[in-house]
């Protein structure tokens, strides 16, 4: 692989979530901390889709967070382009314009007040990239490139459906040029029919202006169709990280396994869902060794001991003390 | 064939604004047979929930059932009076809603709810319904029910949550349980377990599902039939897998292509120009014309009723209509 786009090491969130010091000194409580990540790692090469997905509670909009400069991470580091980033003081302004974000929520992303052409414009001010006069003719063009009409410039967000928003919300994004977009479940607000517009749309312009996409979803089987290649999330971290075809097909992790034979599908294979034992647990205070040991079938004593480092597989890399004995996927 | 356990024809739920009467359902007709899984689709503001209200008469005023009836072993159930409807509703008709959390009262235990219920449904002792509402609990999946039957809703997570609610929803017997995105608010992994627990004690008790989701992947494997809602009106009856692999209706087919699923391989996803229409703007004729690519003269001018065709389908498409498709030089 070339020189990865974006380039993500040890990656930690903590979260101080403490009852006030008082109440600790009256209770004798310990301070409590929530770790959303823990040691993530990876990279994204340019031009490809990297998709993260995971059950709510995984910490994928925390990495989102991170990656774009929202949220400081407790540890490990962030490259992009070669420049490492120095977490503390926020990404430096010339990394700034070559990032943008798309996000769930096109009702709560877009400013009510704010036009359409001004919200579009708005980077490109911010960086001081155009004249006011240009800038309303590339918003016009924008929308445009995003399938809406040039005349809309005029408009405000709440003439528009939930799909169109999210159009807007792509304009927007695209304005200042960016080359990597972070994009935070950018349907799940959608109806299909309408996701299914927007997510052809996100390819058409990953293939016109060579995006690289960071997306995050839970939705299996759209992650599947638009990335290349797919990190699995569990509690925080990384269980698994695969080309994105050969994950439905050759799944290693017990993990991606049993998320895979929970997904509903349309294609009536007949196939009964072995419905999945357990839930997700608590953050706060996550099992020993490797989080997932108390719903793995494959569970052996090393689990509760031990976390599991990432190994390579046939298909990329998966944290899991049984793999040498997990059996190829049928 | 049996008498349908519910039948529902032409009924017109209005919502009066100042800006004029929305029609949120527009003469919309069905059937559900005996311990039958029947699954409602569409997309937001077609009119899934609202049928689902209509049914069990939870139709939020000024919104009001306009015409139509709803018939419930053949009884007229749509112009009972509130307290006749109140014994139907939770004990005839049980009912699972989206959010676990708003659905369960947070100041009572889940053993005070329960056996309130059952207590109002079913003439019995308070140990009796204990018993009975402690024995569900293991039912649905619930880890050591005797001892968390007396914890509050807030003790349950998400999943759990559900689980009572579908308890609640089944412990006066009901003969039909109304199941509005029972799963939505859910995580996949936990989604699949709710389902299940749903399907199999519903077809242990012989009760009837209606089941209402905007998710296929739900329908296509719990339903036995399936109806397609669009903009308030009834696009496509038949069953679920007529449905999924060749819809009549190019509505119900745009909307089976735009689903990415896990096995095919294709670069783009179908897709359906344009959205839903608004309520206060649905055009003339086949509320589905302006976006329809196949659309011809009398799609504009006349509305399609429902046809029924073999195999149990039904399909509202002038296309499907041989007198109108003769019309057409369609290929």
């Amino acid at each position: 692989m070339a020189e990865p786009l974006l380039k993500i090491e040890g990656l930690t969130r903590r979260f101080d979530v403490s009852k006030p010091w008082l109440n600790r000194v009256i209770e004798r409580d310990e301070k409590q901390f929530l770790t959303a990540n823990a040691d993530v790692s990876f990279e994204i090469a340019k031009g490809e889709t990297f998709a993260l997905v995971g059950e709510s509670g995984s910490g994928k909009s925390t990495i989102a967070k991170m990656v774009v400069g929202l949220l400081p991470p407790s540890a490990g580091t962030i490259t992009f382009a070669g420049q490492t980033i120095d977490t503390s003081a926020g990404i430096p302004r010339s990394l700034r314009r070559r990032f943008q974000m798309i996000f769930q929520d096109p009702f709560a992303s877009l400013n009510p007040r704010w036009r359409v052409g001004e919200i579009i414009a708005e980077p490109i001010r911010t960086f001081g990239l155009m004249n006011p006069t240009d800038a309303r003719k590339e918003a016009a063009r924008l929308l445009e490139v995003v399938g809406l009409s040039a005349g809309d410039v005029n408009k405000f967000p709440h003439e528009f459906s939930g799909g169109q928003r999210q159009r807007i919300a792509i304009a927007r994004a695209l304005s200042s040029k960016p080359e990597f977009i972070v994009c935070d479940e950018p349907t799940s607000a959608l109806d299909v029919s309408v996701q299914a517009q927007i997510l052809n749309l996100m390819r058409d312009l990953q293939d016109e202006f060579g995006l690289t996409y960071l997306l995050i979803s839970h939705d299996l089987s759209v992650v599947r169709h638009m990335s290349s290649r797919i990190g699995v999330l569990y509690l925080g971290r990384l269980v698994e990280i695969a080309q994105a075809k050969k994950l439905f097909t050759e799944p290693q992790h017990p993990y991606t396994r049993m998320l895979l034979d929970a997904v509903p599908d349309l294609a009536l294979s007949g196939r009964r869902r072995r419905p999945v034992e357990g839930e997700i647990p608590n953050p706060i205070s996550p099992p020993s060794g490797c989080a997932f040991h108390p719903r793995c079938p494959l569970v052996h004593d090393r689990c509760k001991r031990e976390v599991p480092l990432p190994r390579p597989t046939p298909i990329g890399q998966a944290a899991c003390h049984a793999l040498d004995r997990v059996a190829p996927a049928a | 064939m049996a008498d349908p356990l519910l039948s529902v024809r032409d009924l017109v739920v209005e919502f009066p604004t100042r800006r004029g009467t929305l029609r949120a359902l527009d003469r919309v007709s069905f059937d559900i047979m005996p311990g039958e899984v029947l699954g409602m689709v569409g997309e937001s503001g077609a009119g899934k929930s609202i049928t689902g209200a209509a049914i069990i008469g939870l139709i939020e005023p000024p919104g009001r059932v306009a015409s139509g009836e709803i018939r419930l072993k053949g009884e007229r159930i749509d112009n009972l009076r509130p307290e006749a409807l109140r014994k139907i509703r939770g004990k005839r008709i049980g009912m699972v809603f989206q959010d676990p959390l708003t659905s369960l009262n947070p100041l009572y235990t889940v053993a005070q709810q329960l056996i309130e219920t059952i207590r109002t449904h079913i003439d019995c002792s308070e140990a009796e319904a204990r018993k009975r509402a402690v024995a569900l609990l293991d039912r649905v999946g619930i880890p050591a029910a005797a001892r968390r039957i007396d914890d509050y809703p807030h003790h349950f997570s998400g999943g759990m949550r559900q689980r009572v609610v579908i308890a609640l929803a089944l412990c006066a017997e009901p003969e039909l349980v109304i199941a509005d995105e029972p799963t939505t608010a859910l995580d996949v992994s936990v989604q699949s377990q709710i389902i299940e627990v749903l399907k199999d004690i519903c077809a242990e008790r012989g009760a009837a599902v209606m089941l209402i989701t905007h998710d296929m992947g739900v329908i296509a494997e719990t339903a036995d039939r399936v109806a397609v809602l669009y903009a308030g009106r009834v696009a496509e009856i038949g069953p679920v897998r007529e449905v999924i692999t060749e819809a009549l209706h190019p509505y119900t087919r745009g909307l089976m292509g735009s689903i990415p699923t896990l096995t095919q391989e294709s670069d783009r996803l179908v897709q359906i120009p344009g959205a839903m229409p608004r309520l206060n703007a649905i055009p003339q004729g086949c509320a589905f014309n302006p976006r329809c690519d196949k659309a011809f003269a009398p799609c504009f001018t006349d509305r399609p009723e429902l046809l029924a065709l073999e195999g149990g389908r039904q399909v509202a498409c002038w296309l499907h209509d041989t007198a109108k498709a003769q019309e057409v030089p369609h290929g």
